[in-house]
């Protein structure tokens, strides 16, 4: 068959896979897509449970690049959804952008810092936020390079952006950037679950506590592209088939089902890859949104210098986050909200000193007695995801280990539901009685279904040691990957994760400059 | 006696430190690698003669000894060098060395080949966590043989004589850098640290002692003799081969920037063999390659016969282009000769008009002296008794 030829080959059908092979379709390249799953979409796809769409594990779309949307042309209908910070003594509080209520309408006694330093993280993060737009500098060539001196613009753009700050912002940002958020937010805030939501937003995907280093930066990461929150509408599922939409308009090819032996290397060069059924795929370059370990495996380690391997050896990416799904056969009734407020993305963090201690027994392999959940009832936005009067529950819940002591037994999972829906019943009393279906994914299963290192929905923790330069590590922090033509484009390189496809973006323009094709 | 229950401090024996204690006049010791190891044990002058006339006796136990094994374990040391050891025959030794990721040296040494599936590499730096982590994902084993396995250096014309007295005959038709197991648990390979003729014999550490006492007993009528470090060195230099830590600094035992060299720069170029697939720091040593050495490590041949080690070389007599890493006077060939790193072009393109600065002391006074420099394209010592096979007895 002449289709085995294309310019570039792309591992993997999540966003970032498919933004980078829609961006060099763009650029006039053959791209084919190669997805292991027997579905495109990876983290952000929707699963059928008991006749209900639920988002299979990304459930909120939170940092889309607003720069890859508009060049892919995404069409992807969402609502922006409150945050509702729900408390033990249903002093709930409401959090919109910068406003931050009771639930009940009372203004809530810290609503004025809450806004100072809301509005600060957000100016501080739309600054760090361009840094996502390219490959992270790489400064190696010089002040006369060309090269460098154009990274050394974008450098200087940030600095410039930091000294129009003023005196005092930027000397805070210098200040906070690598500090954590535990300090920050209780410098400003009582502790309650105002902090905590904050507190839970800065730590949510990490193996990290709202006390340790760097969960500052986190939490500006979050607010990177303004911090909304929306819902999209067709389920987790819309999002990936908008991507894959953007990549087939494009002519782009996507295969799933496929099993990829090897990659056929030559002269230190990709010259594509080799399928488990013997096929071979011709290609000039190929683009992986596999982990970086994976994709070094893929290729084979042999091809790669002892001191790459060590590193990819040793990223950080414990996975944290577990996924609930629950089919519930009516609407459950959260004490002291109204239907909207319970459409909103519902948190159980109540403090930040929960936050901290729920991350203490994930240390050791065990799971919280409290865990920290972010739900939410997509069907009450909306009504076409479940049959008429059902609803769905989809909860993220953090600070479940990846490698659980006694491993990830049936047993485990059954008491991981039992932990999130006690848990949810301080909330909405009776919520156990409604559950019709439910659907459990430990880390190390959602590790197993999307091949996500750790099941890490970052692929490799962001901490300050994985990011940027260093992204996903030391020398191999602007996409190519060792062997000549081959690249990472996955959230294991920079910027990092979410379903947000700048990754996938910043690897295929990297290409395109490299000229690696021709 | 003394109960001892802590870990033992201080230098620890070799296997043979019994039998050199007994013939240390000079009680001059050194640490090698955590052992105690003789830097003279009668004179230097003895010793280094003995190497070039008779036959002796060097102590090499302290040499870290690692053995590499399983499907992949050719894999794993084409990985490791910059040669292709598929060339390597079994049976066979080969120089080798190895670099990171930069393209710089981290160390050299011997890699013996038993078979495709077994080498044992001997070097001079400790390497078990980078050879493990060269290992990692490749299905091979690395085991740490240092203190199991010890290592005498019988080096000398007469070597060939008191290994047949010694009732070696097997290894009569051994060519340079063949090694095999003439006796069961005694391995010899036809190698050494001096230029001349000369074997290595590798025993377990507790048949160390017979070994000894076996090639002693015979070697009386050879002039055998035991040496220390010093006159090794002289031989060493004499026959241009390079020290670790002397010249050229391991790459991961240094701090500061820009120490590192590589192959190329020291005068190895032809091992590092680009066509054999990925090895460690390939990509780093091709773009080294397109740039150009930055250094070169050359022989040079200095006027006077004051050693002219760690002295500054200049061009013109002023500009200063780099220093002797390793300088003595050689008493075989009767020249001041050394190695030394100059900073390209000097070495390279520019060979004419060098000088070394050495400073003298002439009972108790001080003088420095400029003297001309000449750069050689061959070892200093060379002699055909080196390579003959069957070698020729004395």
């Amino acid at each position: 068959m002449t289709d085995n030829r294309f310019d570039a080959v792309v591992i993997g059908a999540g966003h970032n896979g498919l933004t980078a092979a829609a961006t060099l379709a763009q650029q006039g390249k053959s791209v084919c897509v190669l997805e292991r799953a027997d579905r495109i979409g990876g983290m952000s796809r929707s699963a059928d449970l008991g006749g209900a769409t639920l988002p299979e594990m990304a459930h909120l779309l939170y940092n889309l690049n607003p720069g890859v949307a508009k060049s892919l042309g995404l069409k992807i209908a969402s609502r922006a959804l409150p945050t509702v910070a729900l408390c033990p003594a249903q002093q709930h509080v409401v959090i919109q952008g910068k406003t931050a209520q009771y639930a009940n309408g009372d203004a809530h006694p810290d609503a004025a810092a809450y806004a100072a330093l809301y509005q600060r993280l957000k100016t501080f993060a739309a600054l760090l936020g361009q840094l996502a737009e390219g490959a992270p500098p790489a400064l190696a060539g010089g002040m006369l390079n060309a090269k460098t001196l154009q990274e050394m613009m974008a450098l200087g753009k940030l600095g410039l952006g930091l000294k129009r700050l003023g005196k005092v912002e930027m000397r805070e940002f210098l200040r906070v950037i690598l500090s954590n958020a535990y300090d920050l937010i209780l410098d400003e805030l009582s502790d309650g679950p105002l902090a905590g939501a904050l507190a839970a937003d800065a730590v949510r995907g990490a193996y990290a506590g709202p006390r340790s280093p760097g969960t500052v930066f986190s939490l500006m990461y979050r607010l990177g592209n303004g911090g909304d929150v929306t819902l999209p509408i067709g389920g987790m599922g819309a999002v990936a088939a908008a991507f894959a939409d953007a990549a087939t308009k494009q002519g782009v090819q996507i295969r799933t089902d496929v099993d990829i032996a090897s990659l056929v290397i030559a002269n230190d060069r990709v010259q594509g890859v080799l399928l488990s059924d013997g096929t071979t795929i011709h290609a000039d370059a190929v683009l992986s949104s596999a982990g970086a370990m994976q994709t070094m495996q893929i290729a084979g380690i042999a091809h790669f210098d002892v001191e790459a391997t060590r590193r990819m050896r040793h990223l950080r990416n414990k996975g944290t986050t577990a996924k609930v799904n629950l089919v519930l056969r009516n609407l459950p009734a959260f004490t002291g909200l109204t239907r909207e407020q319970t459409a909103g993305r519902l948190l159980v963090a109540p403090s930040a000193v929960a936050v901290e201690r729920a991350f203490n027994p994930a240390k050791y392999g065990g799971i919280s007695k409290s865990p920290l959940i972010e739900a939410v009832i997509p069907t009450l936005t909306d009504t076409t995801l479940a049959p008429d009067g059902t609803h769905i529950l989809s909860a993220i819940v953090s600070y479940v280990p990846h490698g659980l002591e006694g491993g990830w037994t049936d047993a485990a999972r059954a008491d991981l539901l039992d932990r999130v829906v006690q848990t949810l019943e301080a909330y909405a009393p009776g919520i156990g009685e409604l559950i019709t279906h439910s659907q459990v994914l430990s880390p190390a299963d959602i590790e197993t279904m999307t091949g996500a290192p750790g099941g890490h929905w970052h692929h490799a923790e962001m901490g300050i040691d994985q990011i940027l330069t260093v992204r996903p590590a030391n020398l191999m922090a602007r996409y190519a990957f060792g062997v000549g033509g081959l690249y990472l484009c996955g959230a294991s390189a920079h910027p990092g994760g979410d379903v947000m496809g700048a990754a996938g973006r910043n690897a295929a323009m990297q290409v395109i400059k490299d000229g690696v094709l021709r | 006696m003394v109960k001892v229950n802590h870990v033992p401090m201080g230098l620890i024996e070799t296997p043979f430190h019994a039998r050199l204690e007994p013939l240390s006049r000079a009680k001059s010791w050194t640490g090698w690698a955590g052992f105690i190891s003789p830097l003279v044990l009668d004179t230097v002058e003895f010793e280094y003669f003995a190497i070039r006339n008779q036959t002796t006796l060097f102590d090499i136990s302290p040499m870290h000894k690692y053995r590499v094994t399983g499907p992949d374990a050719a894999a794993v040391m084409n990985r490791l060098v910059t040669r292709d050891v598929t060339k390597i025959a079994d049976g066979r030794v080969g120089y080798v060395m190895w670099c990171d990721e930069e393209g710089m040296l981290i160390d050299d040494g011997t890699l013996f080949r038993f078979s495709a599936t077994d080498f044992r590499l001997c070097c001079q730096e400790p390497m078990l966590t980078w050879l493990l982590d060269t290992a990692w994902g490749f299905d091979a084993q690395v085991l740490d043989e240092s203190d199991a396995i010890a290592g005498l250096s019988l080096q000398g014309p007469t070597s060939w004589s008191l290994l047949q007295d010694a009732g070696f005959a097997a290894a009569q038709n051994m060519k340079p850098f063949d090694w095999r197991e003439v006796e069961p648990d005694i391995w010899i390979s036809r190698t050494g640290f001096t230029g001349d003729l000369g074997y290595e014999l590798w025993v377990p550490k507790a048949k160390a002692l017979d070994l000894w006492d076996r090639l002693w007993a015979a070697g009386d009528h050879w002039g055998v003799r035991a040496i220390g470090f010093e006159a090794l060195n002289l031989c060493r230099i004499e026959a241009g081969f390079v020290a670790a830590g002397v010249d050229f600094q391991p790459v991961h035992a240094v701090m500061r920037l820009h120490r590192g060299r590589t192959p190329i720069e020291l005068g190895f170029g032809k091992m590092v063999h680009f066509d054999k697939g990925h090895f460690n720091g390939r990509r780093a040593l091709l773009q080294h390659r397109e740039a150009g050495a930055r250094y070169t490590l050359a022989k040079i041949d200095i006027a006077g016969f004051k050693p002219a080690n760690g002295a500054l070389i200049y061009h013109r007599k002023k500009k200063e282009v780099g220093f002797v890493t390793s300088g003595v006077w050689s008493p075989t060939t009767k020249r001041n000769i050394a190695l030394a790193e100059l900073k390209a072009p000097y070495g390279i393109e520019i060979k004419d008009d060098l000088w070394a600065e050495i400073y003298v002391n002439e009972e108790g006074r001080w003088d420095k002296r400029l003297v001309p420099v000449t750069l050689q394209d061959k070892p200093f010592f060379i002699n055909q008794r080196a390579r003959a096979t069957p070698p020729h007895p004395f």
